[in-house]
């Protein structure tokens, strides 16, 4: 890969960049919307898309609120500042309750491994009896997946640990739409995940060298439309401690424990 | 008045070995760490664990071997320290069981308590392992014949929640998002308050609708400034990054692990066990 994300801080940057706004750009105005725990870029791209173009957005904190204005944006994404400046609090039993009838629009959830069907394992690496890795878990995910009219998954590692052909464990499934890596935006087309665009200075065959399951050659992929000067400039006012960056192991400030655990 | 005010030590030595708690807050938000802490400290054993989702708390029981069950939807610490390491250790051991959950099914089993009910209906969980793995079952719902998924109850023998404020007789308010505590309080057979402030009971009757939890379903409380530490606690508190990264480093051996129970012993002991006004 010509990308070298865990060694190349300046890659790392704009990849972290793009991401934000693909992401940013899924949510449309007047959504309602939600990310989990432990998604950092879900929440930048949220606060990016409520100041350019999803000003009526409803965003649903996990944290426990409805539309909070916080000083700054967090590195926990289910930090209490996450509640300031908000009208009201909506708990996380609420805000389940409230996907359970069907009322949120948009979800964005992580995935640790994610199968050609887009179905995504969050618990076991293994046999679940005797795991090789426990995961973290789903959090909401195998319930709210379903209930979310759209989900788009965000991962900030392609390669083909993470694209599998065949899942360890099924957490959860359903309403995926897209998801969005460091290096291709996918789709969900009739069941299957494809190529949608690849992001600038990435080949298809590059993707499709870093996805462990089949991906559809003969498809016309498109350039992911890079960030804009506005985007940009709106991503440095709402994130300038770089919260978008603190999933990436090149850009981060402390070495996490686990990134060489994670490597299964 | 009936004080209920008693001291971080009596009021773990309530918890019995093999015996079922939900902690309250949520990852690294108003977690009942100095009670988790006092629990390894009087070594406690065969612990079965609720949480929705949780880090620093859970972490610590598991690394002190405290702990044969986890239900829980998610246990991490997060974006900056990613995985619990010593929880990961314990279930990939064998010695840890879990009950692979969503938080809305740890919810779902807690409500089936709060309600009296043996188990409650729940949407989701469709195209998952997860029902066959933890043996949730389904059922034909009488009046449309849909399938339903039923989640079995989950009765904690203790709820323990850290909040802002409370009285000596077990009244207690949470500033802040209250993450599933007060169904935590109504779920379990009996409930530990433990404390930032330890307030008059005016401070209630001058607004009874932000009281979250009535005296009366409450069996202990305990003054624990700092209780929460290192996670945050709202607004008085935040995150202590440094804090985690030496509990991380200190739960890779026994020897160090003892080191940082000491190390906040101190702290942990620091709250008042008389109530203001009483005989000290």
């Amino acid at each position: 890969m010509n990308l070298d994300l865990n060694n190349d801080p300046d890659a790392a940057r704009r990849a972290a960049d793009q991401m934000a706004v693909c992401l940013a750009r899924e949510l449309w105005d007047g959504e309602r919307v939600f990310h989990g725990v432990n998604s950092p870029l879900p929440m930048v791209a949220i606060f990016l898309a409520r100041k350019l173009h999803a000003p009526h957005s409803v965003l649903i904190e996990v944290a426990g609120s409805v539309d909070p204005e916080p000083e700054g944006l967090p590195f926990s994404t289910n930090d209490p500042k996450l509640c300031e400046g908000a009208a009201s609090l909506f708990s996380n039993a609420d805000a389940y309750d409230l996907f359970s009838r069907g009322g949120v629009d948009l979800l964005f959830l992580g995935g640790a491994q994610i199968d050609k069907a887009g179905r995504v394992n969050m618990s076991y690496i293994g046999d679940p009896a005797q795991p090789k890795v426990r995961l973290p878990g789903g959090g909401g995910g195998s319930v709210i997946m379903e209930q979310a009219r759209r989900v788009v998954i965000w991962r900030v590692v392609h390669d083909v640990r993470t694209f599998v052909s065949k899942l360890d464990f099924v957490t959860q499934t359903g309403n995926l739409t897209r998801i969005v890596t460091p290096l291709a935006v996918l789709e969900l087309i009739e069941g299957g995940l494809e190529i949608e665009s690849a992001h600038p200075g990435v080949s298809a065959v590059e993707v499709a060298a870093n996805t462990g399951f089949a991906l559809d050659a003969s498809r016309k992929i498109s350039v992911t439309a890079p960030p804009t000067q506005d985007e940009l400039a709106a991503l440095e006012v709402i994130d300038p401690e770089g919260v978008r960056y603190s999933e990436f192991s090149a850009l981060r400030r402390v070495k996490r424990w686990d990134d060489e655990m994670l490597r299964w | 008045m009936v004080s209920k005010l008693i001291s971080l030590q009596e009021a773990v030595a309530l918890v019995e070995d093999d015996e079922m708690i939900a902690m309250g807050g949520n990852t690294l938000s108003r977690t009942p760490s100095s009670f988790a802490r006092e629990l390894v400290r009087q070594g406690r054993r065969g612990l079965r664990l609720i949480k929705t989702a949780g880090a620093y708390d859970i972490d610590l029981l598991c690394a002190a071997g405290a702990v044969a069950e986890i239900q829980s939807g998610y246990i991490g610490y997060e974006n900056v320290f990613g995985m619990a390491p010593s929880y990961r250790h314990g279930v990939e051991s064998g010695a840890v069981r879990v009950v692979e959950h969503a938080c809305y099914s740890v919810i779902a089993g807690l409500r089936a308590s709060s309600y009296g009910l043996p188990s409650q209906p729940i949407n989701g969980f469709d195209g998952s392992d997860t029902p066959a793995l933890s043996d949730f079952r389904y059922i034909d719902d009488p009046y449309t014949g849909k399938k339903v998924l039923m989640i079995p109850r989950i009765r904690p023998d203790w709820g323990v929640v850290h909040v802002q404020h409370a009285d000596a007789e077990g009244n207690a308010r949470i500033d802040g998002g209250p993450f599933e505590d007060i169904l935590i309080s109504r779920a379990s057979e009996g409930l530990i308050i433990t404390a930032e402030r330890i307030v008059e009971t005016d401070f209630f009757r001058k607004k009874p609708e932000r009281t979250n939890f009535p005296a009366f379903m409450t069996r202990a409380v305990v003054h624990a400034p700092g209780g929460a530490a290192p996670a945050s606690c709202y607004p008085t508190y935040d995150i202590d990054v440094d804090a985690v990264a030496a509990f991380l480093q200190a739960a890779k051996s026994p020897e160090t692990l003892r080191g940082h129970l000491d190390e906040w012993r101190e702290r942990d002991y620091s709250g008042a066990i008389k109530a203001a006004g009483e005989a000290k």
